[in-house]
This record gives structure tokens, sequence and C-alpha cells, in this order.
């Protein structure tokens, strides 16, 4: 590591860590103590609170919906992740190309993040329909009778899942993208002397450089799975038969809709543990594959 | 001599001040979203202009948000003055001790209940007290395609039909073609709690003391709506339908009948272009009919409680506010007015707009509780496993009755 | 020989990024084919792609119903200031966290990880009541505070900073420049693209913020887009060809900004001298 002298290194530190403690301290530590002393009360937002101690917590861990909504934000999760990895990775790949028309291709392939729900759902909900939908009938012609995928209380997720992937691919394509484009060419020049081929470059050189950056999406995509919501608002509604009722919608509910505002914080912070112990797990791993240089 | 001068204008400026003392409402609300903003400005330059020391200040926020903010606002002690309120949620409200009770400043400022639909004035009050004026109100009725009856050679809608009528005519228009429907009435809570009425049942005892989901009759009604999607197919199912908005269905010539409010009108008037018309729904021992209104309430601790009142009186009950929202067709003034009703039925399309007035003779209201929230998810989790077919009636109502008596207390 | 295996590479590689991208635009072309046609059936099954009589009305009507042009430079404020303020904290704290090291810094850094599991609308309500002990609300300031805080940005850049090679700082300091120097001129260019991508993806984030601003705002002509547009979802109904229409227009800076950004994250630098 880099040394100075010690008094100006802490200078140093506070200087560059300010702004950020500010913000931390103030709009993320502050509120989310209060929100824990909330989550111990029956907070109805309009008129009373009382103190409940854990009842809050004791009453979801007890509960079937909660276990039922946690049991399909794992669905998601578990089908999720890898196919983000590969498909972003993948296109990332294929848009660092040297092609011309490939600037206009990375525009192209970063629009479904902007789209709005409202419209990437009605395509999806096209393109699953059992009875207009192309995917079906693509299906058909390999003699595979497909799903009623989102009328489907088992195919509903993986549909869901569909859709997750075809928005998101441009936003983790485009961090994929930096990556694969930070990444000396000297590596490879020397690869190319040494004889190696493609593949091999991929797996050898790559992979390993871009670990960190791996690492980021590994993370971010767990934490933002955790807290899926608008596509299953928006396509599903948390059908069929609550199979794709996910947790942030419970959490709104409760708060906003049946005024139970201590419930749903206490809802949130076990939601916070789950994704604090995933991303704990997550940190614990990286040392056996992560690779920094320097 | 500059000093003597400085006072004397000071004391002027103070003494005018004091006589032009502008009071503002703060005033939120959400029905004037979108293309209704200039007819609620209209309204605020008319009362403005009546009342020259008080301003309004409007604050419109989309209805997905509203509750939000508006919980949020409250929770941070910093609620509007006044503010709208829609019938299913106004009575927690009231409930919970968030709302000014109106007697005082009706007595102070005035007060006309004549002018006023009654019941819609009983509508906004909770344990014997007025807690908020009415706004607006509409209703369900059925609407209907008459080119699509033609050619199936069905009689439209009237005043005397039942259930069974109304299947028929739905099974007919069904044959026309693969893609056209017969009818479309949702199966979810806001429907069933006044379906089970034209049967004789109810989702509540009369005095709301007890829930009474699996009744006969409901369970006969829930079977009613399902058998028009799983038997008949006069209903589309949720598959059928793909995500396509049932007014776009009846808007594209491929729907019969749909069970809808009066605030399709606007948009059916402009984009249908076949011929249609409303009739009343029909019932099958007696007929029921939807009743929805929005209203304007005051914020307990709001400090201009008397200004606040004589805008939301004016907004209930005033002539010039009816006129406005008839010419606008901006829902219906809850107002007596029959001059004013009546030039909202001279107008067409559609032609028998009397069942619009018609239908308030059979007016029932929603079965409001503390806990609405709550009841209505729980029935509509198991209203969808039936339309489903994944219980049947019986069984969902069943359910439905248990786990209500589980998780929500009448008392 | 050569020459046409590559060809025919290209040829389907061509092809393959077309198909994939046809794919990718649907759903937009969608919005933008609504948002030209007059209110009619707006959500037919099967999907109607072309607008029978295209118009410009309700890109028109948008300006009826909220005053659309004042909110597009709010947004437009708010965002870059936003998104400059998040940028510059960020890659400060995440110099830090990638080479500068200290008892506790992992810790700290946790704390910052830990943030961003919090589930997004948890501190709302007591977010709001603090801007309300400060007195901020109905303010831009009141908007934009909570931006000094990135966790996401400052993670992206922490890892990129940590691949840097320690060489190059120990360098620049054998020279004699500061931390603060070394900063500026040698680690911020050298991560240009993940700064790019992290003011890319931060702009984006608070173009589209909306309950934020929502809660905060309550001024008419404070109003940033995004909630002016959630006004057309009405009680009953939704505006569909003006909601596309205000949508395909609040996409448009995001567009140019991504577009623009692409120039800096195809960085052909080439270190070179180092092994």
């Amino acid at each position: 590591m880099v040394t100075l002298n010690k008094r100006r290194k802490a200078l140093d530190i506070m200087f560059f860590l300010l702004p950020s403690l500010f913000g931390l301290a103030v709009f993320q530590m502050l509120p989310f103590g209060y929100s824990f002393f909330l989550s111990l009360t029956d907070w109805d937002v309009l008129s009373k609170m009382n103190f409940l101690g854990l009842d809050n917590y004791i009453e979801i861990l007890k509960s079937t919906e909660f276990w039922k909504v946690l049991g399909n934000t794992l669905y998601f999760i578990i089908l999720y992740i890898p196919l983000i990895l590969l498909v972003s990775l993948g296109l990332a790949s294929l848009l660092n190309v040297k092609v011309p028309g490939r600037k206009i291709f990375r525009v192209v392939f970063y629009i479904p993040v902007l789209t709005s729900w409202v419209a990437a759902a009605l395509l999806w909900r096209w393109l699953l329909s059992p009875y207009y939908g192309p995917i079906n009938e693509i299906l058909q012609l390999f003699g595979l009778n497909g799903p009623s995928w989102l009328y489907d209380k088992h195919w509903a997720m993986p549909g869901i899942v569909f859709a997750s992937l075809w928005k998101d691919m441009g936003y983790f394509g485009l961090i994929f993208l930096s990556a694969l484009q930070s990444i000396d060419k000297t590596y490879y020049e020397a690869a190319k002397m040494d004889g190696a081929s493609g593949i091999k470059n991929f797996f050898n050189i790559t992979l390993p450089l871009i670990s960190p950056t791996m690492f980021f999406v590994i993370i971010i995509s767990i934490i933002n799975s955790f807290q899926l919501f608008p596509q299953v608002m928006i396509m599903t509604q948390g059908g069929p038969y609550g199979s794709t009722q996910v947790m942030v919608e419970r959490i709104y509910t409760y708060a906003f809709d049946y005024y139970k505002m201590g419930y749903a914080t206490a809802f949130s912070w076990i939601l916070f543990v789950f994704i604090f112990v995933a991303t704990i797990i997550q940190l614990k791993l990286q040392k056996k594959w992560v690779h920094y240089e320097g | 001599m500059f000093k003597k001068c400085l006072l004397f204008v000071l004391i002027v400026s103070v003494v005018t001040g004091m006589s032009f003392a502008v009071t503002t409402v703060n005033f939120m609300n959400f029905s004037s979203a979108g293309d209704n903003t200039q007819y609620l400005e209209e309204m605020k330059n008319v009362f403005e202009e009546q009342n020259p020391d008080i301003k309004i200040k409007i604050e419109t926020v989309g209805f997905g948000d509203y509750f939000t903010k508006l919980m949020t606002l409250i929770a941070g002690n910093n609620p509007p003055d006044a503010f709208e309120l829609n019938y299913e949620n106004f009575y927690t409200y009231a409930k919970k001790g968030v709302l000014l009770d109106l007697a005082q400043p009706m007595e102070k400022v005035g007060f006309d209940e004549s002018n006023i639909n009654e019941m819609a004035l009983k509508a906004f009050q909770a344990d014997g007290k007025q807690y908020g004026l009415p706004f607006s109100f509409s209703n369900v009725i059925l609407i209907y395609n008459k080119d699509l009856f033609d050619q199936a050679g069905a009689q439209y809608p009237t005043l005397d039909w039942t259930w069974q009528d109304e299947l028929e005519a739905a099974k007919k228009i069904r044959e026309l073609d693969p893609m056209t429907f017969g009818i479309y009435q949702p199966i979810q809570f806001w429907e069933f709690y006044k379906t089970v009425r034209q049967n004789g049942g109810s989702l509540l005892n009369d005095d709301k003391t007890e829930f009474t989901l699996n009744r006969k009759e409901n369970i006969e009604t829930l079977q009613f709506m399902v058998d028009r999607v799983q038997k008949y197919n006069v209903m589309p199912n949720d598959a059928q339908l793909a995500g396509m908005g049932d007014w776009d269905l009846f808007i594209s010539g491929r729907l019969g009948m749909v069970v809808t409010g009066i605030w399709a009108l606007p948009t059916f008037i402009k984009d249908c272009d076949f011929n249609w018309d409303i009739q009343v729904e029909p019932g099958n021992i007696a007929k029921s009919t939807h009743f929805f209104s929005n209203g304007v309430v005051i914020s307990k601790d709001a400090k201009n409680k008397e200004e606040a009142f004589k805008w939301i009186n004016f907004l209930s009950s005033s002539r010039e506010v009816a006129k406005i929202r008839i010419d606008a067709g901006w829902e219906l003034p809850a107002v007596t007015y029959q001059d004013i009703l009546d030039d909202y039925i001279s107008q067409t399309p559609p032609e028998n707009r009397e069942a619009v007035f018609e239908s308030l003779n059979y007016l029932v209201t929603p079965p409001v509780i503390e806990n609405i929230g709550e009841m209505t998810d729980i029935i509509n989790r198991y209203l969808e496993e039936a339309r489903y077919g994944e219980k049947t009636p019986e069984e969902a109502l069943d359910a439905a009755q248990k786990e209500l008596e589980e998780k929500i207390d009448l008392k | 020989m050569r020459g046409r295996k590559v060809v025919i590479r290209r040829v389907v590689f061509y092809v393959v990024v077309a198909v994939l991208a046809v794919f990718a635009l649907l759903p937009f072309f969608w919005m933008l084919s609504t948002s030209l046609k007059e209110t009619k059936a707006l959500t037919t099954i099967p999907i109607q792609w072309l607008p029978e009589k295209p118009s410009f009305q309700s890109y028109l009507d948008l300006f009826k119903i909220f005053p659309f042009a004042r909110s597009i430079f709010n947004s437009l404020f708010i965002s870059v200031v936003g998104t400059v303020i998040s940028v510059l904290s960020a890659s400060m704290a995440a110099f830090v966290f990638g080479k500068i090291d200290f008892r506790g810094r992992e810790i700290l850094f946790g704390f910052f990880l830990a943030t961003m599991m919090i589930p997004g609308n948890l501190l709302m309500i007591p977010n709001y009541l603090i801007l309300r002990e400060l007195n901020l609300l109905d303010s831009y300031t009141g908007v934009l505070l909570p931006s000094f805080f990135n966790a996401f940005g400052t993670f992206l850049l922490r890892q990129n900073i940590k691949s840097l090679p320690d060489s190059y700082l120990e360098a620049a300091f054998m020279d004699g420049a500061s931390r603060i120097k070394v900063f500026f001129k040698v680690i911020l260019p050298l991560i240009k693209p993940a700064l790019t991508t992290v003011t890319v993806l931060t702009f984006m984030g608070n173009w589209n913020a909306y309950l934020w601003p929502l809660i905060v705002l309550t001024s008419k002509e404070k109003m940033t887009l995004t909630v002016g547009l959630s006004l057309l979802n009405g009680q009953h109904a939704s505006d569909y060809n003006m909601l596309m229409a205000g949508a395909i227009i609040s996409i448009i800076p995001m567009i140019v900004v991504y577009a623009f950004s692409q120039k800096h994250i195809e960085v052909g630098f080439n270190v070179g001298g180092l092994k």
C-alpha cells in the first residue's frame, strides 16, 4: 500500500470521505435507526403508536405468507442470477467486437433499460401468451407444448425472469463492457506471442481480470432481486395464486394500504437481514475467485 | 420629518394589510389529475372571486401515489388543510381521528344541506358525526354494444332484465365470433359485494359485526359469475384477455356488454364508433347498484378551519361547481338541483342517461370497515382462485370466511 | 480462404445482433407508436403495431396537463447537480477504500454496502421527517442532499481502483504529489470507463427518481417530469398515449447522455511498459 506521513494521511482520509459520510450519517444511518424503533411499534401512520417489542417480528416469522413470498423471491434469484451473468457478459463481449456500427448497437441494447415497464410488460405478455404468443408457437415447432406461462403458478415466475433478463441485460452489459474495455491490451498481445487462442484467452485472461466487476454484478443483482417489484406489479399483480408475490409488495401494502407501518418496517428489517447474510456469504467467497491486480 | 413620514407609511401599510388579510387554504386532490385540471382551476377562480380574502393553493397528485404522499404528510405533521378522500378510505381516516368534525364550522359559516344528495351526505358521516362533504359521485351501469346485439338477434337490455336474460344475450353474442365475447364483469371485491346483493346475499351482517361470506346466496352468485368464464365462456378468462383492458375490448367492438362505471362514458363517447347505450344493471332477486363517491375533508389541526370549510362547502354544494362538472363531463355533482341534473340527462350519447339516476334507486354502499384494505385483499385472493377454477365457489368462500374471521376483528 | 471466413463470420455476427436488436427495440417501438395514436383502444391484443392516423396530439396535450416544459427543466437541474455531487463523492470515497489503508476501513466499507441492502422505501418517511426538522421541505436542496451518499457508485469505482497497480501511485507520490493531486491527475483519468459508467447510471437513477421528489416537493413549479407523468394515472383509467408520449420524451436525455458517453468508455489506452 501507499505510505505517507500519518497526520497528513488522516486528514486526507477525512477529506475524501467527508461528503459520503455526511450523506451516510444523516440520510441512511439516522433514519435506519429510527426505522428500527418504528418496527417495534404498531404505528399506523395516522394515529396511534404503541410499543410492541418484538411482536411484529414474531408474527411475521410465524406467518405462512412470509415464507411464501420469501420462497417466491428465492425462486426468482436462483433462476435470474446465473442467467443475467451469462446474458450480460455475452452481450458485452458481442458489443466489444470492433466492427463498424458497434456504437449504434450499444445504444440499441441499452434501450430496454430505459423502456418503461408498462411497454415491456405488454410485449412480454404477448410473447408469453398461451393463445397468441410466438414463444409457445416456436416451442410447438420442436414438438413441445408450452405452458400457460403467466397464468400458470409454476411458470409465472420464470416468465418474469425472462422479462427481467431482457430489461436488465443492457444495464449489466454496460458495466461489463466498461470492464472489458479496461483490460490492458498487452495481456492479449503477450498471449498471442505465446500462441494462445481465443477461448483460452477468455478463461485465462479475461475472466480473472474482470472478476472484480463480476463480483460487483453478482452482489448488485442479488440485492436488486431481493427487492423485485415493478415488473411483478405490472405483469402479474402477484398472481396466479400469489406465486409471484414478492416481499417488497407486501411491505408496501402493509404500510400504505393496511396502515400497518410498524409491521411493514419489521418486514423490511427482516428482508434487510436476508440480503445482508447473502452478501456476507458472497464477500467471504470472493477470496476464492476474485482477482485484484496491484 | 422623515421619521414621521416613515411611521405614517408603516401604520398605513399595516392597517391596509390587516383589512386585506388573505388566508391561504392548502387543498390536495387526485381526481382532477389529467384532463380535469382546468376544471378545478375554473372552480377555484369562481370561488376566489366570491371570496377575495381566501386563496386556494391546489396540489394534485396521481391516484396511484396519492395515499403514500398523504400519509407521509400526515406522519410529518404537515397535512394539507383540506383534501380529497375516496369513500373507501374515508371511514378509516375518520376513525383514526385525522379529520375535523364539521359541526362547528357548519354552525359558524352556515350550511344548507338541502342542496346535497342525502345518500351522499350520509356516506361521509362516521359515528353520527359529519366528517366530510361529497365532492362527486358515480355509479356502475351496464353498457352494451347495440350493433352486436342486432347482429346476434338479441333483445336490448331492459329494466326488467334478470341474470338469465343477460346470460342468454351474452351466449348469442359469443357465438358470433371466436374473438368476440358476450359480457365482461370483473370478478373482484367491488363487483362482488353488490352482485351478491342482487341475489339477496351480503358479505357482512347488517350491523357489520360479522362476516357472512359463505352464505348460500353468495355461493350461488359466485357460481354464476364463474360460470360465465368457465362453463359458458361468454366472458374471457385472464389468459384470453392477455392483459388487454376490458374497455379496450369493448371499444374494439368485440364485447357485447360491459359492467363498468359512468367514468367510462367520456372515453366511450370519444372512441366508440358503433351504436351503444346503457341500462341499469340487471339483478336476480333484486336490483342493486354500486355507489362510488369522492369527498372533501378538513384536517383536524388545520389552521384556517372556517375558510377551509367555505371552500369544501363550495365544492360540494354550489351551483357553479355543479354546472362546471356537468358541462365538463367530469363525474357527477352530488347535488339536488334538478335543472342541472336534467341538463346531464338530456346530453347524448348515450340515449338512456336516465339509467344513471334510475340506478341511484337501488344504491348499495360498499361495506366499509376500518380494515377495508385487508378485507378486500383477502376476498380478492379467494375470488381469484374461484375464477381460475382452483377452488369451487363454495370452497373459496368458506376459506375466505375462515381467514377473515381469523385476521380481522370487527368489534 | 481466410478472407471468406472473415466475411462469413461478419455476416453471422451482424445477423445475430440484428435479430437481438429487433427483440430489444420492440417495446420501445410500441411506445413510440402508441404515443402517436389517438385515444382509442390502446391495449388491444393482438398488438396493433402501427397507428392508423399518426398524430402528435398526445405530445401537445402533455403541455396542458401540467407545466411540462418546466418539469423537464426541473428534472434536468436535479439530475445534473445530483449526478455531479454523487459521482464526485463516490469516487473520492472509492479512492480511500481502494488504495488508502487504515484501521476499520473494511468495516466502514461494509456499512456502505449494507445500505444498498436496505429495502428502498423503508427510509422514506424517516427521511421526510428529517427534512422537515431541517426546514428543507419543498426545496431542491432537500431533494439533492441525500445524493452525497452513493453506495453503488462507490462500490463500482472501488472495484476498479483496487485493480490499479500500486506502482502507479508509488511513482506519483515519489514525485512529491499530494494525495489530492494524485486523485485528480492520476486516478480519475485511469478509471475513465468506470467513471463514465457510474455517471451514466447515476444520471439515469436521478432522472427516473420518483417517490422522493414526489414526497418532498409540493409546489407545481418545482415538479419533476416523472412526478408530472404520474398525474396521467387516474383513479379509474390511464391515458396511455400521453403516458407513452411523456415516457418517450423522458427517455431522450438519457439516450443522449448514454450515446455521448460511449466515446469515453472505449478507451484504447495501452499502459505500456508495465510488466
